[in-house]
């Protein structure tokens, strides 16, 4: 369950072509938008906090060490609208998750989606924005 | 008989003064722009809101003329506040239009060589008519996004956005309207406008200071609220290539609740130095499906976790401040 998996795949996008999530109160112009990381791991914190939130895991790599990801997503009232709740990655929750790395190299990317493993369930932040 | 003819004289005077009053407002009521849905026709619609606008040099000529036409205006009543058109209770969301001040233009090309071709003056936008000083402040933005793909955006360090981009924050909105004031509320930086309807008049201008949402004054109009503001500070419309406004905007909005779970604002905003003629806009926002009460607007700030922290770089871009993935976030109450 805690095997990693980590691939970091170079994503055939328009040149050039900027297709980033809006982001509240920052550019997201920090984030690689061309590019996406895939990771497996335990959730260590959920931050449900204004104006973004974080979902941070622990990730096994194939050396044993393990490194905290954060993965950046909108703040609580658009994750509820995508009915993302705090309870829904409670310490140690495996998953699986996806996003546009930071262009730094840090442990850090935007939060696409992600799989809860125990019952393969999608979470999707930015389906929040969806107007309904 | 002198005097006979002295009350003569002061009736024909008042008769006259009537009459042009009256022919004032209903001059002014025969002109007044439709409420119209955003239908087939609205690009045609739209150029006439333009066009509207465009007939007064001033916000200020523009608000008196609608003042005028809805004879001042007609304060409301307690007892009117369970009607639809003054019930705004909900939490709605901007309809669409992405980060675009014009919410038509949602969809641009956001790639380089659009920057590049902004940056040389071979594109520009569709519908602001920018000063060459606006214009040069789009231009450079356009230069900075092409050479570093990045930019910043003042308000990440968590400071209000600032009217007129307030009507284009993507967020939770909440309105509340009473006799006297109506509240326009973002749930983004616990942001709220206040628009006076008790017949007050704008702050003195020797008394007046540069404000983020300005001094906002407004009267309603047969479920109509019009609104008048002034004293703002200066501010972008929004991030990417949309313009800046500077202190001597000045905006006039038309609120209406247009079916149950729509609002809209025709928005004409007024800008010497950026604008060569009024920006005219439509913005609209939605109620929300809220049937479990989960959507609730709460507290806003920056602060409340280390991992939100922004600063702005040499190039004129935007990096986080380093992270701290080991300490809980504070908003966590721990």
């Amino acid at each position: 369950m805690n095997k990693t998996r980590l691939s970091i795949c170079m994503m055939a996008l328009a040149a050039c072509a900027v297709a980033l999530p809006v982001m509240a109160h920052h550019s997201g112009a920090m984030f690689d938008a061309t590019r996406e990381v895939t990771l497996t791991g335990t959730v260590k914190e959920f931050q449900y906090t204004n104006p973004h939130s974080w979902l941070l895991v622990d990730v096994k790599g194939n050396d044993g060490k393990v490194t905290t990801w954060g993965f950046e997503a909108e703040g609580p009232s658009t994750l509820t609208r995508a009915g993302i709740r705090r309870s829904d990655f409670v310490a140690g929750t495996p998953i699986t998750i996806k996003g546009n790395p930071h262009r730094d190299g840090r442990p850090a990317a935007t939060w696409a989606s992600a799989t809860r493993l125990s019952d393969k369930k999608e979470f999707n932040p930015r389906a929040g924005f969806a107007v309904r | 008989m002198a005097m006979l003819r002295k009350r003569t004289f002061w009736v024909g005077v008042l008769a006259v003064l009537a009459a042009a009053v009256g022919l004032r407002f209903t001059l002014a009521q025969s002109d007044l722009p439709d409420w119209v849905a955003k239908g087939e026709d609205w690009p045609a619609r739209k150029q006439q809101l333009q066009a509207y606008g465009e007939r007064f040099k001033t916000s200020d000529e523009l608000y008196q003329h609608l003042r005028d036409a809805a004879g001042g205006g007609k304060p409301l009543t307690w007892s009117q506040m369970g009607e639809p058109a003054y019930d705004w209770s909900g939490v709605y969301t901007r309809t669409g239009g992405g980060l675009e001040f014009d919410a038509d233009l949602a969809g641009r090309p956001a790639a380089k060589d659009f920057f590049e071709q902004v940056a040389n003056g071979k594109a520009t936008l569709a519908t602001a008519q920018l000063t060459p000083a606006g214009q040069k402040v789009v231009q450079a933005k356009a230069k900075q996004l092409a050479s570093t793909g990045g930019e910043y955006d003042p308000i990440s360090d968590c400071r209000p956005p600032g009217v007129p981009r307030w009507l284009t924050e993507p967020f939770l909105h909440e309105y509340v309207v009473t006799p006297n004031q109506t509240w326009l509320m973002n749930e983004m930086v616990n942001d709220v406008r206040r628009v006076y309807t008790d017949g007050r008049e704008h702050t003195l201008v020797e008394d007046a200071y540069p404000s983020w949402n300005g001094d906002t004054i407004g009267f309603w109009h047969q479920g109509v609220l019009v609104t008048h503001t002034r004293y703002l500070m200066h501010g972008q419309y929004q991030r990417g290539l949309q313009p800046d406004y500077s202190e001597q905007t000045t905006v006039v909005e038309r609120w209406h609740k247009v079916d149950e779970r729509t609002l809209q604002s025709d928005v004409w905003v007024y800008d010497p130095v950026n604008l060569k003629a009024p920006w005219y806009t439509r913005q609209s926002w939605t109620r929300l499906s809220n049937d479990d009460k989960s959507l609730r607007l709460r507290y806003w700030d920056c602060r409340e976790n280390v991992n939100n922290l922004i600063d702005k770089k040499d190039d004129g871009t935007s990096e986080f401040k380093p992270f701290d993935f080991e300490k809980p976030s504070t908003g966590q109450g721990k």
